[in-house]
């Protein structure tokens, strides 16, 4: 109703003429305002607005009387909402109308909306509206709304923008020069042909379920077998899947084909997000670790939610959704779904290629094994003796200070004022290793010795090793020695905790020094051996004999390294299936009811329980909500396909909230056409490359991207489409097209990524950047190794997400680092120089050939006049590779009309 | 904001339908106490009942194993027993505040602190403990605090950073540069990283000569001019060329603020600039000083770095003694000369200091017999000083032994809110929509703690 109407009524006395406006009106007012505050899980001053009694028990309405109401009182006086911005007069003025009318509350919020809310109606198909000449459908919807507002199309953008504009839209890279002199209809089959298509369509789909290569966190360790996922993405583009089997893949791929490792590394999509493996793994917290497996079900009932459904399950994990009909019990059902399903990496083979890659690899690793043994018997006595020393040393160095370096099995010292007693005795009550051992221990300056082997593998503060140190009669001593005769490998280990004791009656004992006295081996830089120094203590026969073993091994190491891998994928790994329960809160220390798989209650095209109990496999659960998404009657799954791909080609979507359809988030700008499209793309076998036809093909997709003052004036958003809109280049397009640009992309494809960042750091891994250059980083940037946290100055200043978080929408921002970045950064300067040569190379030594040919390849036009003078003085003053530089730099490029 | 110069995030205009119906423009919702941060974070968790709370009670107990309600159940599954502290505590200032030997600047400094020692994190391990402090949530990819301080105030000078970040020379914090990032907000809110003094941010340095460089803005302002005669009126377009003009400033007013020539002899030996313990980490403490003097919003500084041995941080896993010693011999001394001069300047009159870590230290032995102790975030302790503060002011405690707080618990959702609200804005209204929910730094939750405010 338009405002002033509106207005009119409300002055005129002339209320209630609506009287059920409650759900239109009053509701989306309530729950946009005040229920942040006002409800669910904050009720703010005790007012909770989610049902009619707990509304009605607030008494913040007198009905009939606005003026006597709280709420109506609030409102108009600006002290609600709390630090939000006023209402407008006409909402004030809705407000007054309900009370006055009888403040008649419509069913409750969640249970209303099940029937109502637009995105869980299913979608039908719409008339396209007739309108001459017209003949795409998405024209047809766009002109008849443009129309009420006396607006129309843009004129039809040139052959060079469109062909631009196609080019990047669809693959990311720019046209080459004989693009530019095809037909737009055959470009467009070509390139929904090309393999780059794949590559560009599915960078954005890694965004929306926040594809990362490490762990992120304290350890962010490295997933090395991720990139199948994401390789099986772009293949599911390029082979153009249908949509419901790229769905139902990604859910339960390793269910479908369990010896697959295609079909495996769909399931990556469910693990495709941050894991705390610190939490999950090493602390010996119970609740903490209950806790973070409950992260872990929550991150896949979010991820698949947003994605496929865009919804925001997510909210109802410590109480029921506040806006949208979730209930936390479906929260938690849908986390019954995941039960089966842990983060890891496994080997996925047939048995036959199992049993192949075992006969050929087994008697090599068995060679490798021998000659390793022969190696280590050359080697280890050597390098203990080195590590005694260098220990020795150090706690030689450290001999004035109270703390001893740390402890180690070759050698360990423990200094003290001077005891003298009868009996003396090791207590060991902690260890760590494999084989803690100790081969000899002396007490000085007394000479009492301890020669034979004491082992203490077992030992604890409960039940300790207890040694015997022999003595014939009382004795002083003030320092004691022990290490061990030789260290055969990393799992050797140190005795960690221990005392030395005295008694004069064997009975009651003092402890005079113990393991206290030495630092932790955590704080100092440790002694080592290189292979340098161990070649020079070795005997001159023994480091012969090395080097041909050493020779023998690489040998047998190649031939392993020959035989091919079994695949290795990192994706959904099976995991024992536990009873679900709803927690009260979300809390695991309030676990409520059980519960069982199901899905969404507020959804009524299938039920939202499974029918299963707790018995049910892991397979049942998945495939059954694989099923409940997949499903043609299910009316959110096409709908937010269609509408994500809208919003990347047009920068707004139908919904601008790609991965929110639920009250949070936008209205549809264009219902119809949105429900056009979804069934549409139903009908055409959920065809991703039909829809992309469909939506190039359209005289909107064609439009110009000049400003229009009068269509700016009505709709600056350009929600009507009034206008193409200029797109600034997103991270991995600008990096490619540069590489492009240069003649320096390298096309090959998928497989494991290419590093733009170093690892460093100890215990935990620090990723740094890496200043490479050459071929291998020469990739386009969807087959970077994507590791958590940010870090790559390139391409984090120009908004590529950290993928902690899911990104259905980049920010575009515009900064001054950026422009330092494209202006300095080496990957820049490294082309500009490349575009050097390819310019001297393509057009020769004169300026005027160099400018006209950058032109072409970097804006596919001829320079004006005045460019090419600007060009040419600039050149013959400084440098071609500076001109490159600054035209990486200029909108031109930057910006696809 | 100055930082963003036009284009904005596509798609904001969905927010009509929360209290936020645009991009909101940068400034504080009501009148601020400080108009600048400093935030210093110390990684791997320095122990509370070994600096700031003081707890007699450990010297009674020590060696008694803990029962009952008390058991604890460390991080690492290895409880020992009670464990007093290496260090004697002595009593400072007119406040009379316990502090131990092992931080002496910085106990001289008591009287300008304000003590929050009933700090509670929601997570035992350093990953989610980390980033519920630099961001609020336990998970990794939220916006940083001072990303949300950006947003919220903008930049006071142009030519720099709205938020600067300065890691421990000797490594990157844990969780790297995952601490600073801008999460959802747009990228003109991550913190921007200074490294070495000749180029201090990434990029930052003409790899061309002057003149070339001049030659090169020129052109490619003319070129861009053009182009924007083309598309009238688009204002992403004209804001990248306002990009551009500011990058020119910057390259020039990055490299002033971190030339400390400048700088005289009583404020480097303050500093600890004339000792190799203290140079870097007190460079960075001088740097954060003429950074806020130059309107940078927020500074945030970090004393110790990842993990990995020889360790580079305050975990104390083994040998507290060693370790604590080693890392306060750093950071005790520059810290406290950056109160102090922040003080004589009169800057602490519109800064606020926030020094913090993940969590504390358990008050019992990392396993019997051990001289470690484990992780603990059901008491700890931070300060703040400056603006809007009671000075010389301790709120809240544990109990007797350090374990839990035990009186005016403060999460990192409330400690959050109490320096937004120093700044001037309210944590309930400094929101951003994504995937369906206005976020905030502080989730659903947190509360201004008024008692702490002058």
């Amino acid at each position: 109703m338009p405002i002033l109407n509106r207005l009119l009524l409300f002055g005129l006395g002339i209320v209630a003429m609506r009287g059920a406006e409650f759900d239109r009106d009053v509701r989306p007012l309530l729950m946009a305002k005040c229920m942040r505050c006002h409800g669910g899980d904050r009720t703010a001053a005790g007012f909770d607005m989610t049902t009619a009694q707990s509304f009605a028990k607030s008494g913040v309405v007198v009905k009939g009387d606005p003026a006597a109401s709280k709420l109506f009182q609030f409102v108009s006086s600006g002290k609600m909402p709390m630090g939000g911005p006023r209402l407008s007069e006409e909402e004030v003025g809705l407000l007054g109308d309900w009370i006055r009318g009888g403040a008649a509350w419509g069913a409750d919020l969640a249970a209303a909306k099940k029937k109502t809310w637009w995105a869980f109606v299913p979608p039908s198909k719409p008339k396209v509206p007739k309108i001459d000449g017209v003949l795409n459908p998405i024209d047809a919807f766009l002109l008849a709304k443009l129309q009420t507002k006396g607006l129309a199309f843009s004129p039809r953008a040139n052959d060079r923008d469109l062909t631009r504009r196609l080019h990047f839209g669809l693959t990311g890279l720019p046209p080459s020069d004989a693009d530019y002199t095809r037909s737009y209809a055959e470009n467009v089959e070509k390139l929904l042909a090309s393999p780059a298509y794949g590559e560009r369509w599915a960078r954005y789909w890694l965004d929306v379920v926040r594809f990362g290569e490490t762990d992120g966190g304290e350890h962010n360790f490295e997933r090395f077998h991720a990139w199948r996922y994401r390789d099986y993405v772009i293949d599911a583009f390029n082979s153009d899947k249908p949509y419901t089997q790229f769905v139902r893949e990604q859910i339960t791929g390793d269910l479908l084909a369990p010896k697959d490792p295609q079909m495996v590394a769909a399931t990556g999509f469910l693990v495709a997000g941050p894991w705390d493996s610190v939490s999950a793994e090493l602390n010996k917290d119970a609740l903490m670790k209950k806790t973070a497996r409950m992260d872990e079900l929550d991150d896949m009932v979010t991820t698949t939610f947003h994605s496929f459904q865009a919804l925001t399950v997510n909210c109802a994990r410590c109480h029921d959704h506040k806006f949208d009909p979730i209930p936390t019990r479906d929260y938690y059902s849908l986390t019954a779904v995941f039960g089966g399903v842990g983060f890891g990496t496994r080997e996925v083979a047939t048995d036959a290629a199992k049993a192949a890659y075992e006969s050929a690899a087994k008697p090599l690793q068995a060679e490798i094994a021998r000659v390793q043994k022969e190696l280590d018997a050359i080697e280890l006595p050597v390098r203990t003796r080195l590590m005694r020393e260098r220990y020795q040393a150090l706690d030689e160095k450290r001999r004035d200070e109270k703390y001893r370096v740390p402890l180690s099995p070759f050698f360990n010292r423990n200094t003290f004022a001077p005891v003298t007693a009868k009996h003396f005795r090791l207590v060991i009550s902690g260890q760590s290793g494999k084989l803690p051992k100790i081969d000899e221990l002396e007490l000085r300056p007394a000479g009492l010795r301890v020669a034979s082997f004491i082992g203490a593998a077992n030992a604890t503060a409960a039940a300790p090793v207890i040694v015997s140190i022999p003595s014939s009669a009382p004795a002083t001593v003030s320092e004691m020695v022990w290490s061990t005769d030789r260290v055969t490998g990393k799992g050797d280990g140190t005795i960690r905790v221990y005392s030395l004791e005295a008694s004069d009656d064997g009975a009651n004992w003092r402890a005079i020094a113990g393991s206290l006295d030495h630092v932790s081996a955590n704080e100092l830089e440790l002694p080592s051996v290189s292979d340098k120094d161990l070649i020079a203590a070795l005997p001159a026969a023994g480091r012969q004999r090395r080097v041909d073993l050493l020779a023998e091994r690489d040998e047998w190491k190649k031939k392993l390294e020959a035989v091919p891998p079994l695949a290795m994928v990192y994706a959904a790994k099976p995991h024992p299936v536990e009873p679900a329960y709803l927690l009260e809160r979300g809390s695991v220390a309030k676990a409520k009811e059980e519960v069982f798989p199901g899905a969404l209650s507020a959804l009524a095209h299938r039920s939202a329980s499974f029918g299963f109990d707790a018995s049910a496999p892991d397979d049942k659960r998945r495939n059954a909500l694989a099923d409940w998404i997949a499903d043609s009657k299910n009316p959110l799954t096409a709908r937010v396909i269609v509408n994500r791909v809208w919003y990347y080609h047009f920068g707004n979507g139908i919904v601008n909230t790609p991965s929110d359809f639920g009250q949070m988030g936008d209205r549809p700008s264009h219902p119809e056409l949105l429900d056009w499209l979804a069934v549409s793309f139903m009908e055409n076998g959920w065809s991703l490359k039909w829809l992309q036809r469909q939506i190039v093909s359209s005289q909107a997709y064609q439009q110009s991207s000049a400003l229009n003052e009068k269509a700016f004036g009505l709709d600056a958003d350009n929600r009507l489409l009034w206008r193409m809109p200029l797109h600034r280049m997103d991270a991995e397009t600008l990096r490619d097209s540069i590489l492009a640009a240069t003649g320096s992309l390298n096309s090959e494809r998928g497989g494991p990524g290419f590093l733009l960042q170093k690892k460093g750091g100890g215990g935990s891994y620090i990723y740094d950047v890496l200043d490479n250059d050459g071929p291998p980083v020469w990739r386009r940037a969807v087959y970077r190794f994507v590791v958590r946290g940010g870090g790559r100055i390139f391409m984090d200043s120009f908004d590529c997400p950290d993928p902690s978080v899911a990104t259905p929408q980049r920010s575009n921002s515009n900064t001054p680092v950026q422009a330092l970045t494209l202006l300095n950064n080496t990957f820049v300067l490294k082309q500009s120089e490349r575009m050097a040569e390819r310019l001297t190379n393509e057009a020769g030594a004169g300026a005027a050939a160099q400018v006209a040919r950058a032109y072409s390849l970097l804006f596919g036009r001829a320079p004006s006049e005045k460019e090419l003078r600007a060009g040419v003085s600039f050149i013959a003053s400084h440098s071609l590779a500076a001109y490159a530089r600054v035209l990486f730099n200029t909108n031109e490029f930057l910006y696809t009309p | 904001m100055l930082w963003e110069v036009g284009g904005g995030l596509a798609g904001v205009a969905l927010a009509q339908l929360e209290a936020q119906a645009a991009p909101r423009k940068p400034g504080p919702h009501f009148a601020p106490k400080a108009k600048n941060v400093i935030l210093i974070f110390l990684p791997g968790g320095i122990s509370h009942i070994d600096t700031f709370d003081y707890k007699p009670e450990l010297v009674k107990n020590h060696g008694k194993q803990t029962k009952g309600e008390n058991t604890i159940t460390p991080f690492f599954g290895k409880p020992g027993a009670v464990m007093k502290s290496p260090w004697e505590f002595k009593q400072y200032g007119q406040s009379g505040k316990w502090v131990s030997d092992l931080l002496p600047h910085l106990a001289q400094r008591a009287d300008d602190m304000t003590f929050f020692h009933s700090m509670v994190s929601r997570s035992n391990a350093h990953g989610p403990a980390i980033f519920q402090m630099s961001t609020g949530f336990i998970f990794q990819g939220f916006p940083s605090v001072g990303s949300w301080v950006s947003y919220g105030l903008g930049s006071e000078n142009q030519n720099l950073p709205s938020f600067v970040v300065l890691p421990d020379p000797r490594g990157l914090p844990p969780c790297g540069v995952a601490n600073w990032g801008n999460g959802f907000l747009p990228a003109q809110h991550q913190g921007v990283m200074f490294g070495d003094q000749k180029n201090p941010i990434a990029d930052l340095r003409a790899p061309v000569a002057a003149n070339v460089q001049a030659a090169s803005y020129d052109l490619l302002s003319q070129l861009n001019e053009e182009h924007l005669g083309a598309h009238a009126g688009d204002d992403a377009l004209a804001g990248r060329i306002r990009a551009y003009e500011m990058a020119a400033r910057m390259q020039v007013s990055a490299p002033e603020v971190t030339d400390i020539s400048g700088e005289n002899e009583a404020t480097r030996e303050l500093y600890g600039l004339n000792d190799p313990t203290t140079r870097a980490y007190g460079y960075n403490c001088l740097l954060a000083r003429r950074l806020v003097e130059r309107g940078v919003r927020c500074v945030q500084l970090f004393n110790g770095g990842h993990f990995g041995a020889p360790r580079i941080n305050w975990d104390g896993h083994e040998d507290l003694r060693a370790n604590h010693s080693r890392c306060a011999a750093v950071m005790d001394k520059p810290t406290a000369a950056l109160l102090k001069d922040l003080k004589q300047r009169g800057m602490l009159n519109d800064t606020v200091v926030v020094w913090t870590t993940e969590f504390g230290r358990l008050p019992i032995s990392e396993g019997i017999g051990e001289g470690g102790r484990d992780h603990n975030p059901e008491g700890f302790t931070a300060f703040m000083a400056g603006a809007g503060l009671k000075p010389g002011y301790s709120y809240g405690r544990t109990d007797e032994l350090g374990y839990k707080a035990a009186e005016n618990p403060v999460t990192l959702y409330d400690f959050h809110a109490t320096l937004l609200h120093l700044l001037g804005l309210d944590h309930t209204s400094l929101t951003w929509y994504h995937n369906g929910l206005q976020r905030r730094l502080t989730d659903v939750h947190g509360h201004v703690i008024k008692d702490v405010l002058a």
